[in-house]
C-alpha cells in the first residue's frame, strides 16, 4: 500500500464527532423499543457497535485504544449471554418450562414494559451483540494497526507521521 | 445383504412419505381459505377498501400474538418468545464465531498486549 494517501484529520474528525452521538442514540433506541417498533436486539446492537468504527475513523488507533477496553468488552459479552439464559430460566423458577413468558401481562399494550421477558431478553441480546461486534471490530482494528508495515510505533500513520517519517 | 437392507429402507421411507401425503390430503383442515380478502377490489379502489381491521392470516397473527404476548412487534415476539431456543443458539453461535476470530487474529492481539507493556 502506498503511503501517499493522506488522512484529512479535521473534516473526518468533525464528521465523526457529529455522527457518533447520532449512531449511539439510534442504536440504543432500536434496542430499547425492540418490542413495540421495528428492529430488535441484533439490529440495534450492530448499529451501536458502528460507533467503534466512527471513533477509529475520527481519532485513529490511539483514540480507540485509549477509549475502549478490549478485555472488558469480551467479558461483558459473556455477561449478556448469561443474562439471556437467566431470563429464559424465569419460567423454570416459576414452575413452567424453559423460555416461558411468565410476566407478559405487566402493562398496557404499547408500553415499554408491556411484554415481560420479551423485552428483557431483547435488552440482553442487544447488549451481547453490541459488545460482541464491538470486540470483533476492535480486534480487526488492532490487527490493522499492528501489521508488519507499521510496527515501528504501533499506530496508524497520521498526517504528522507521514510528514515527519519516511517520504516517497 | 447390505443392498437388500438399503432397498428395504428406501421403500419404507417412500411408503411413509406417500402415506403422509395421502393423510394430509384427507385429514388436515385448510387453515386459510381466502375469506375476507378481496385483492381485486383492493387493487381497483384502494380508498374504498375496509382497512379498519386486519383480515385473513394477518388477523390470526396480530390478534393471537397480542393476546398471548402483548408485544406490538410480531417479529420480536416470535424471535424472543415462540422461538427462544433459536435465539439462544444464534447468540451462542455469535459468541463462538467471535472466539474463533480471536484465535485466527491472535497475532494482532498478542502484539497489542506486548505493546502495552
Amino acid at each position: 500500500m502506498k503511503k501517499n494517501w493522506k488522512r484529512d484529520d479535521l473534516i473526518v474528525r468533525s464528521l465523526a464527532d457529529s455522527y457518533l452521538p447520532i449512531a449511539l442514540v439510534l442504536g440504543f433506541y432500536v434496542i430499547l423499543h425492540g418490542n413495540i417498533s421495528p428492529g430488535g436486539g441484533f439490529q440495534g446492537g450492530v448499529l451501536a457497535a458502528s460507533g467503534v468504527l466512527l471513533l477509529y475513523l475520527g481519532y485513529g488507533f490511539r483514540g480507540v485504544a485509549t477509549a475502549l477496553n478490549m478485555e472488558r468488552l469480551h467479558k461483558l459479552e459473556a455477561v449478556g449471554a448469561i443474562a439471556y439464559v437467566l431470563f429464559a430460566m424465569l419460567g423454570i423458577f416459576c414452575g413452567y418450562n424453559f423460555c416461558r413468558n411468565v410476566l407478559f401481562d405487566s402493562g398496557n399494550i404499547g408500553d415499554l414494559w408491556s411484554s415481560g421477558t420479551i423485552a428483557l431478553m431483547n435488552y440482553s441480546v442487544g447488549f451481547k451483540v453490541l459488545t460482541g461486534v464491538g470486540f470483533l471490530l476492535l480486534l480487526v482494528i488492532y490487527l490493522l494497526a499492528t501489521e508488519p508495515g507499521h510496527e515501528h510505533d504501533n499506530t496508524i500513520p497520521t498526517t504528522e507521521d507521514e510528514e515527519g517519517g519516511e517520504s516517497e | 445383504m447390505k443392498k437388500l437392507i438399503a432397498a428395504i429402507a428406501l421403500i419404507l421411507i417412500l411408503g411413509i412419505g406417500v402415506y403422509s401425503v395421502v393423510y394430509m390430503e384427507q385429514e388436515i383442515p385448510i387453515t386459510y381459505d381466502g375469506r375476507g380478502t378481496d385483492v381485486y377490489e383492493l387493487q381497483q379502489d384502494p380508498y374504498d377498501y375496509d382497512l379498519s381491521d386486519p383480515d385473513g392470516v394477518a388477523a390470526i397473527m396480530v390478534k393471537e400474538n397480542l393476546a398471548k404476548t402483548q408485544a406490538v412487534n410480531n417479529v420480536t415476539a416470535i424471535v424472543f418468545d415462540f422461538r427462544g431456543y433459536d435465539t439462544l443458539g444464534e447468540s451462542f453461535i455469535l459468541l463462538i464465531a467471535i472466539t474463533g476470530a480471536t484465535v485466527i487474529l491472535r497475532r494482532g492481539r498478542g502484539r497489542m498486549e506486548g505493546g502495552k507493556k
